[in-house]
């Protein structure tokens, strides 16, 4: 028998370690005869939420190719027609394809678009938006130098320009249109400068859509991008309190009918929302019935604008029990300015609470907590606890909306009572959808009154959430403004409704009308009915009627000679129908309203969720792959790094509830305490 | 043979603390390292503690130490000074050389140590007197803290709250909630084997019961943390939340009872007990 021990062991290590080499060296030789892939930009992964840009020293490379954007805004009565042209230039040695988020505004019809590629002018073409995607790749990788303009939100989009070479200057030119109407006989234009960082939350329901990840600069650190803005007013009357709180002017022809504007800082430019407001001599309003004839032709349609500052209602004199909900914003990128600009809101707000109403506060970042599990009576000692306790929120965290607007909607509620829900935010969120859903499945609860909080607010969200809870969005950019918005939305709560409102036309055929049904009209705010028109418009009248407290209330609007210059009416009242469209598409979810969006986008050519701008360059020009680079965006004026998600931990643990264990002293002397009586008290040895 | 067992005559005239005291100025390189640590705010001073525990339990047998050294005991010691002292030099991380260094110096006072006297004690309060809540937190920190919320989400599920984990945080009737570093328990297991020495030293108990037991108190830290963190999960979960000063009560409450529980396992079977 043999022994184990003398068994033949020795070679087999050696027989190991030679298959261990061979295979090390065939390894080698894989390595050296097919390298491993070095990792290309176009082959990133692409991010999901916010991210600071990182600058990059490759000299070869030009990471921040938009050099200026210049706008140019003419105000004709209540119609801006707005151009925007974007310049990029490429300073590096190789050829990039540029990518930049920007914001436009929430009623911007955009219409047009041009590119210049050194002397060739090329206009874009509205397609379907994966047509127009698939269109674009193909011109990218063919080496031609494109650029597709999509809609990622209503009031962001982004540009995509392919196929900028070393030394080329790209302009390109976008051109839009909108509704400027008079709210408390003042009119405002707001020109957004800068997409805020979106927070993504990971529940969020597929139906919102992707938002796109945006780079942004460290805060302190300013844009390369050079902006300037000049703005043209024409009026039916003298220009009266032209203000603009948030860029100085320069300004001429102050007290005429036709003034210009031009921004005179020397400063950073493109970090906030540009904000003008003006009046007219003798606080009237431009308002009225305004008519467009189209030329004619077999397609030709004809439309109609009315703007109509209501009939003045009475108030009643016995008002209902009231019940407001504050829901404050306290995530991160409402860390320091905002949050304290949304504090001396509340105080405004809570402090003007009568004795008789009941109120409550939410707050809410990656998780929400209300002051009471009942709303309490508006005394003077709840006021102050309740201004404590928002005083203590520090800011910091995610921001989800969502399940705090669920919280407000299970909070118990008095039959009796008239529930108003107080939304005070900076709106960077990505789930405006969702929230539009639960405000409008929740209306029979309560209406919904926005605030928005900063210098460059998410208005899609603000303006969203009123219009689907019936109610109206405030934007404070500043902490002095705060008590003039608390005293607007006390007017309007005090004010009441004009409800049961009509629109009737006599002596002119009227159809495809927006709404098909006006919403009550609250203080101040104008009636905009948006259609279309045939036959003829002479001795035409509109007669408006409404029911306030103390009856019926009529008014009645003559029709004016048809305007042919107010082309604009066609694509505001497609932009119009597009944005009701949508908001039916955000209560059933899905793309369900795509086919008719995509038709109207379309049909009078405007950008859409469904519908791209595209323009193509028929030149190949290069034959090398381009470098995809994203422009950072500043940060908004007043948002800290904390929005982009640099959280400390501590901010984090102080909104999100958590279970830490209790503090080492406390501890320690506990279990010294215990184990000192448990010795004293041990059984002695037998 | 009795040479291979203690030494014959004592060296050089230093009675056990001296030759401790000479012992822990050799691993000097360890000593500085806690110390810097003890200051420098990574970790909670509870070593000190500890240290100062098992000084104590050197101090209550000093009447009964040996009059000369475990020969096997101060050889062990000595090789494992030298390893502790190579490890510092070779830059090996400073937690480990400080291990091996404690170590060293357990053995060291282990060749002091009388006949038949349980070991584990001292051995135990010289292993806990290092900085370990940290670096526990960093390595075990995460699969605690997921143990943690599962079985708590379960917990709350018997109980009746719409409960579920999702990574180390719970959504407890749509309130999300993080188990985060300071809920892992690891702070709760550090007291809960501090006390297992204690009590086993109060308790003369057996170095083997100690080792089978020391797995139980390891049970009864993850029980008590999970009841710990379901209490205050539930009550986070309301829409008020919880005030501080419940997560302390509440803590040192669910604390008490495993250290309670821990002692009590300790003293059953234990000689004293008996």
């Amino acid at each position: 028998m043999p022994n184990p021990t003398d068994s033949p062991r020795a070679p087999l290590p050696v027989r190991r370690v030679l298959a261990c080499i061979a295979l090390s060296l065939i390894a080698a030789l894989a390595l050296v005869w097919w390298p491993p892939a070095h990792a290309e930009d176009v082959d990133a992964r692409t991010p999901e939420s916010p991210y600071f840009h990182v600058h990059s020293d490759d000299p070869g490379l030009d990471a921040l190719p938009l050099k200026a954007t210049r706008v140019d805004v003419r105000i004709a009565g209540v119609i801006a027609a707005v151009t925007v042209t974007q310049h990029y230039r490429n300073e590096g040695q190789r050829p990039i394809e540029a990518r930049y988020i920007f914001p436009g505004s929430t009623q911007s019809a955009v219409h047009a678009m041009t590119v210049h590629v050194g002397q060739r002018q090329i206009v874009a073409q509205i397609r379907e938006k994966q047509r127009a995607r698939l269109d674009y790749e193909g011109a990218r990788r063919e080496g031609k130098t494109a650029a597709l303009l999509e809609q990622e939100r209503p009031n962001v989009f982004s540009m995509n320009v392919a196929n900028i070479l070393p030394g080329d200057d790209v302009r390109v030119e976008l051109q839009y249109s909108e509704l400027i109407a008079p709210h408390d006989g003042m009119y405002r234009y707001v020109f957004p400068t800068v997409v805020g960082p979106r927070y993504r939350s990971p529940t969020a329901a597929a139906a919102n859509g992707g938002f796109p990840a945006t780079a942004h600069l460290q805060p302190g650190v300013e844009s390369n991008v050079a902006f300037d803005l000049t703005v043209r007013l024409d009026a039916p009357l003298p220009v009266r309190a032209v203000r603009c709180d948030t860029h100085k002017l320069e300004a001429l022809g102050l007290g005429t009918e036709h003034v210009q504007l031009a921004l005179a800082d020397d400063g950073v430019r493109d970090n906030r929302d540009f904000v003008l407001e003006y009046g007219l001599a003798g606080e009237r309003t431009a308002t009225g019935l305004m008519l467009y004839e189209a030329p004619p032709g077999p397609d030709a349609e004809n439309f109609f604008l009315a703007l109509v500052e209501p009939p003045k209602a009475v108030a009643p004199v016995q008002i209902n029990p009231r019940e407001y909900i504050f829901v404050v914003d306290i995530s991160g990128s409402m860390h320091g300015y905002p949050l304290d600009t949304a504090k001396v809101l509340l105080r405004e707000l809570i402090g003007g609470l009568r004795p008789s109403d009941s109120f409550n506060v939410v707050l809410f970042s990656g998780s929400s907590r209300v002051l009471a599990e009942r709303s309490v009576p508006a005394t003077q000692a709840n006021i102050e606890r309740a201004l404590r306790t928002i005083d203590r929120a520090g800011g910091g965290g995610s921001t989800e909306i969502v399940p705090a607007l669920r919280r407000v909607a299970a909070l118990p509620k008095p039959a009796d009572v008239s529930r108003t829900v107080i939304v005070v935010t900076d709106g960077y969120v990505a789930v405006e959808n969702e929230v539009f859903q639960l405000v409008r499945r929740n209306l029979d609860q309560f209406n919904v009154f926005a605030f928005g909080i900063g210098s460059a607010v998410n208005r899609h969200l603000i303006e969203g959430l009123a219009r689907a809870g019936q109610g109206e969005a405030f934007v404070v950019t500043r902490p002095e403004r705060a008590a003039e918005q608390a005293q607007r939305l006390r007017r309007i709560i005090d004010t009441p409704v004009l409800t049961q409102l009509q629109a009737r036309f006599t002596g002119l055929e009227v159809y495809d009308v927006e709404p098909a049904a006006l919403p009550d009209v609250m203080a101040g705010r104008p009636v905009v009915l948006w259609g279309k028109w045939r036959g003829s418009s002479a001795g035409a009248k509109l007669v408006l009627q409404g029911h306030a407290a103390d009856g019926s209330v009529a008014d009645v609007v003559d029709a004016p000679m048809p305007d042919p210059d107010a082309v604009a009416l066609k694509h505001l009242w497609a932009r119009q129908r597009i944005a009701r469209l949508g908001d039916d598409e955000a209560l059933m979810g899905g793309q369900s309203q795509r086919e008719p969006i995509t038709a109207l986008g379309l049909k009078y050519g405007l950008l859409t969720s469904y519908t791209s701008f595209i323009a193509i360059d028929q030149v190949v020009r290069s034959n090398q792959a381009a470098t995809p680079v994203t422009q950072p965006l500043p940060l908004p004026q007043g948002v800290s790094a904390l929005a982009v998600g640099a959280a400390p931990a501590q901010a984090v643990a102080a909104v999100v509830p958590t279970t830490p264990e209790p503090r080492w002293p406390w501890a320690l002397a506990l279990t010294l305490l215990l184990a000192i009586a448990a010795w004293w008290r041990r059984p002695s040895l037998g | 043979m009795a040479l291979s067992h203690t030494l014959d005559c004592r060296p050089v005239r230093l009675g056990a603390p001296q030759w401790l005291a000479l012992h822990a100025l050799t691993l000097w390189p360890h000593g500085v390292y806690l110390v810097q640590r003890a200051g420098d705010g990574s970790d909670d001073p509870l070593g000190l503690v500890a240290l100062l525990a098992a000084l104590a339990l050197v101090a209550a047998q000093h009447q009964r130490l040996r009059l000369t050294p475990h020969l096997g005991w101060l050889l062990v010691a000595a090789a494992l000074a030298l390893l502790a002292n190579g490890a510092w030099w070779a830059g090996v991380p400073s937690l480990a050389g400080a291990l091996i260094a404690v170590l060293s110096l357990a053995c060291a006072a282990l060749a002091w140590w009388p006949r038949g006297h349980p070991k584990a004690p001292l051995l135990g309060l010289l292993v806990l007197s290092l900085p370990w809540l940290a670096t526990l937190q960093f390595y075990l920190g995460w699969p605690l803290r997921v143990l943690t919320a599962q079985l708590s989400a379960w917990a709350l599920q018997v109980a009746g709250y719409v409960a579920e984990r999702s990574g180390a945080s719970m959504v407890v009737d749509g309130q999300l909630l993080i188990v985060d570093a300071p809920c892992s328990g690891v702070q709760m297991a550090w007291f809960a084997y501090f006390t297992a020495c204690a009590g086993a030293a109060a308790a003369d108990l057996a170095d083997r019961r100690f080792a089978q037991r020391a797995a139980l108190v390891g049970a009864v830290v993850l029980l008590g943390n999970v009841l710990r963190n379901s209490v205050l999960v539930a009550l986070e979960s309301r829409p008020v939340g919880l005030a501080p000063l419940w997560h302390e009560v509440i803590g040192l409450a669910v604390l008490a009872a495993v250290c309670s529980a821990v002692w009590l396992l300790m003293l059953r079977g234990s000689r004293r007990d008996a």
